[in-house]
C-alpha cells in the first residue's frame, strides 16, 4: 500500500483546543482513501524523518510556545525546503504564528518565526473567541478561534480566507489564515479537518500528487459532517 | 451597620424574590455584592473556625460535600454554598439568607466551593484558614483562554491562604505551590501504581513521548492507595485504612484523598479511622452517577462530563461494563461554546462498542467524534427530552454522559416523571 509520511510538530507541546482531531481526521481519511497514514511525532531535539509529505502542528499555551522556540528554529531551514517543493502543510494557531516572521508578546518580548508566512503577530489586550466562518477557495471552512495573538500579513502574503464571521486574524482586516504555496497557517481550532473534510483531502490529494503523481479518491461517507457544517453555517453566536 | 444593612436587604430581595418562579439563589446575593463589597468579607471573616475554600478543574462539588459531611459527623456547624450556585454572588446569597439580625453567622466555619476565576477574586474580600487545590486541567477555554491562566488564578487563591492542601500529583498546582513555605502546604495524592487512572493535564494529551508520569516529590498525608469497585484503601500515616463508599467512580476515590487530607487538619482530635469510616457516608453530588428506573423496567444514570478528564474519567467508570450509553452535548454558555475538547477525550473504552444515541445541540458533532474512533450511533437526537423517551420502554441499565445544561433538563424531567433508586 502506498503509504504518506506526516510530521506531527510539537504534539506534546501544542495540542490545545483538541488539535490533536486534526491529527486523528488526517488518519482515518487517507486510510479511507486506500493509502497508509506513517506518523512521525517530532518532539523538541528530534530529528526529522527522510521523507515528509505532510506537516501538521497545533495551537498551544503561550509558555508552550516558548518550550519549542529555539527547537523550531533549529530545523526552519529544513522546513522551508519542505515548503518550497510543495508539501502541504497545516499549522494551527500556534504553530501558524512560529511559521510566521515574528511574534511581539503583550509584554513587548520578541520571539522570533521560521518565516514560512511573511507575516507578524503582536500580542492583543484582549482574546478573540468565537465561531468563526470563512470564505475560501476550498469552499466555506467552520472552526472556533482562540487567540490573544493579532496577526499582521505583509502585502503580497496570501490569505486562507475572508472571514464571513467572527475575528480570524486580527478582527480588523476580515483576513483569515495564510497561505504559502501549499503552506496554510489558520486560527480556526474546531478541530479544523474534521469539521471541513474537503480541506482535509485537498491536503492528502497534494501530498499524494506530490509523491506518487496522482490520486484517486474513495468515497467517503461524509453525512455527519454535512450535518454539523449545515448547523455551522447557520449558527449566528 | 454596612453588616446590618447587607443581611436585611439579602433578607428582602429573597422574600420578594420568593414570589416569582424559580429559586432565585444568585439575585439576593448579586444585589448585596454590588452594594456592599465587604459585606461578604466582614462576615465569613468573623466565623470562629474560618473559611475554606475548594477549587479545581473537576470534582469541587463532591469533594466539599465529602469535607462538610465529615465536619457535621464531628459536630461543626459548616456554612456551605450547597445550592449549586458557585459564585461570589451565591455565596453571599447564602450568608444573607442565614446571618441573624444581629449580624452574627451561627455557624464555626464556612466551607465554600468556588471555580478557580471566582476563588482569585474571593480572596480579596475574604482570608482563606485553608485552600483545598484539587487538579488544573484543560476546561471550558472558550472562557479562560489557556490552563495557565486557570493555574494562575489557583495560585493566587493559595498564596492569599494561611494553608493550603494540594494534589502532590497534578504539576501545574506543584509548580504554583512552588514559592509558599513548606509548612503551609499539605498533600493528598495516589500510589504509583495508580498513575494510569489520573492522568495529568500533559498526560492527557501527550503521545508516545516518555511519560512524564508525576511522581509526587512530596509525600502525602492522605494518599488513595488502591480502589477495587466501591472499595477504597487510603494510607495515612503509615497504615492503611479501607471503606465501601456510597459513591462510583474512581475519580472520586481520589476527591476522598482529597478531603481527609483536609479533614486531618480541620479535626485533629478525629482518628484517620473514624474519618475514612464517616467517608463512606457521603451520598451523590447532583449529576454525578443518581440512579431512576423508567417505565419499561430499565434504569438510567445521569453522569456529568463538562471537559476532557471528566469525560475520560467517566468513560474509565462506565465505558466498559455493559450499559447502553447516550451523550447529550449541549454548547451553551454554561457548557462551553466551544466543543473542541471532545477530541481530547480518550474514547478507547468503547472500542468495538456501539453508542446508543447522541443528543443536545451539538449531536451531530458528538456523533462525527465518534466516527473517526469508529464508534457506532445508533440515532441522533439533538432534544434531549425526545432522546431520553426513546430509552423509557427499554430494558437493561443505560448511562447518559451529558454537559451541564443537558444534565439539568434530563435531570428536571427524570426527578418529575421517574422513581429515583439512588
Amino acid at each position: 500500500m502506498n503509504r504518506l509520511d506526516i510530521l506531527h510538530l510539537f504534539p506534546n507541546e501544542l495540542n490545545t483546543y483538541g488539535d490533536h482531531g486534526n491529527a486523528l481526521t488526517l488518519k482515518r481519511r487517507i486510510s479511507w482513501h486506500g493509502l497508509e497514514p506513517v506518523f512521525h511525532h517530532h518532539h523538541p531535539g528530534g530529528k526529522l524523518p527522510p521523507r515528509v509529505d505532510i506537516v501538521i502542528g497545533g495551537g498551544g499555551q503561550d509558555s508552550a510556545q516558548a518550550d519549542v522556540q529555539n527547537d523550531i528554529l533549529r530545523i526552519g531551514g529544513q522546513i522551508h525546503e519542505l515548503a518550497g517543493a510543495g508539501v502541504p502543510m497545516v499549522l494551527i494557531c500556534g504553530t501558524y504564528q512560529l511559521f510566521g516572521r515574528r511574534f511581539v508578546t503583550s509584554t513587548g518580548q520578541e520571539v522570533k518565526g521560521i518565516g514560512v508566512f511573511d507575516l507578524e503577530t503582536i500580542g492583543g489586550p484582549k482574546r478573540m473567541i468565537g465561531n468563526v466562518k470563512v470564505k475560501s477557495d476550498f469552499g466555506m471552512l467552520f472552526g472556533f478561534e482562540n487567540h490573544s495573538g493579532q496577526t499582521f500579513l505583509a502585502e503580497n502574503q496570501a490569505p486562507l480566507g475572508i472571514v464571513k464571521r467572527g475575528n480570524g486574524n486580527n478582527g480588523k482586516d476580515k483576513t483569515e489564515g495564510a497561505r504559502t504555496n501549499n503552506a496554510f497557517g489558520t486560527y480556526m481550532h474546531g478541530p479544523f479537518l474534521p469539521n471541513n473534510p474537503q480541506f482535509c483531502d485537498e491536503i492528502i490529494r497534494l501530498a499524494a500528487v506530490n509523491r506518487y503523481g496522482g490520486f484517486t479518491p474513495r468515497e467517503i461517507d461524509d453525512s455527519l459532517s454535512v450535518l454539523t457544517r449545515s448547523a455551522a453555517r447557520r449558527r449566528h453566536y | 451597620m454596612q453588616k446590618f444593612l447587607g443581611t436585611v436587604l439579602g433578607k428582602s430581595v429573597k422574600a420578594g424574590l420568593a414570589y416569582r418562579k424559580g429559586g432565585g439563589q444568585a439575585l439576593p446575593g448579586l444585589v448585596v455584592e454590588k452594594l456592599f463589597p465587604s459585606y461578604v468579607g466582614a462576615m465569613l471573616n468573623k466565623l470562629p473556625e474560618g473559611v475554606v475554600i475548594i477549587t479545581g478543574t473537576n470534582g469541587k462539588t463532591t469533594t466539599t460535600k465529602m469535607v462538610v459531611h465529615l465536619l457535621k459527623a464531628n459536630g461543626k456547624k459548616v456554612l456551605t454554598n450547597s445550592t449549586g450556585s458557585n459564585l461570589t454572588r451565591g455565596i453571599a446569597s447564602s450568608i444573607s439568607q442565614h446571618a441573624k439580625i444581629s449580624g452574627k453567622l451561627p455557624f464555626d466555619i464556612a466551607v465554600l466551593e468556588i471555580d478557580e476565576a471566582t476563588a482569585r477574586r474571593l480572596v480579596r474580600m475574604v482570608r482563606p484558614r485553608w485552600t483545598l487545590a484539587l487538579n488544573v486541567s484543560r476546561d471550558q477555554l472558550d472562557r479562560y483562554g489557556e490552563v495557565d491562566t486557570i493555574a494562575s488564578y489557583i495560585k493566587a487563591a493559595m498564596e492569599a491562604s494561611e494553608k493550603v492542601v494540594v494534589n502532590a500529583d497534578d504539576p501545574n498546582l506543584l509548580k504554583a505551590a512552588q514559592g509558599l513555605a513548606d509548612k503551609r502546604v499539605h498533600y493528598f495524592g495516589f500510589s504509583d501504581k495508580l498513575g494510569r487512572f489520573f492522568p495529568n493535564d500533559y498526560e492527557l494529551a501527550a503521545i508516545d513521548a516518555p511519560s512524564r508520569q508525576s511522581k509526587a516529590a512530596k509525600s502525602p498525608d492522605v494518599q488513595l492507595a488502591d480502589f477495587k469497585k466501591r472499595s477504597a484503601t487510603y494510607l495515612i500515616n503509615g497504615r492503611k485504612y479501607s471503606a465501601d463508599l456510597k459513591l462510583s467512580g474512581q475519580h472520586n476515590f481520589l476527591n476522598g484523598a482529597a478531603a481527609l487530607a483536609l479533614a486531618r487538619q480541620l479535626l485533629p482530635d478525629v482518628s484517620a479511622e473514624d474519618l475514612v469510616r464517616e467517608l463512606a457516608d457521603v451520598p451523590l453530588a447532583f449529576g454525578r452517577g443518581e440512579k431512576y428506573r423508567l417505565k419499561g423496567g430499565g434504569t438510567v444514570e445521569l453522569v456529568l462530563v463538562k471537559n476532557p478528564a471528566s469525560f475520560t474519567q467517566a468513560l474509565a467508570s462506565y465505558g466498559s461494563s455493559n450499559v447502553n450509553l447516550m451523550i447529550a452535548i449541549n454548547d451553551n454558555i454554561a457548557d462551553g461554546r466551544d466543543v473542541s475538547w471532545l477530541w481530547d477525550v480518550n474514547f478507547g473504552p468503547l472500542a468495538s462498542k456501539k453508542v446508543g444515541l447522541t443528543s443536545g445541540r451539538r449531536a451531530a458533532d458528538m456523533a462525527l467524534r465518534l466516527r473517526y474512533d469508529d464508534i457506532g450511533v445508533g440515532e441522533i437526537e439533538p432534544d434531549p427530552i425526545r432522546a431520553l423517551s426513546r430509552l423509557d420502554h427499554k430494558s437493561g441499565e443505560h448511562v447518559i454522559l451529558a454537559t451541564y445544561t443537558a444534565m439539568l433538563r434530563l435531570y428536571a424531567k427524570l426527578s418529575k416523571s421517574a422513581e429515583k433508586v439512588r
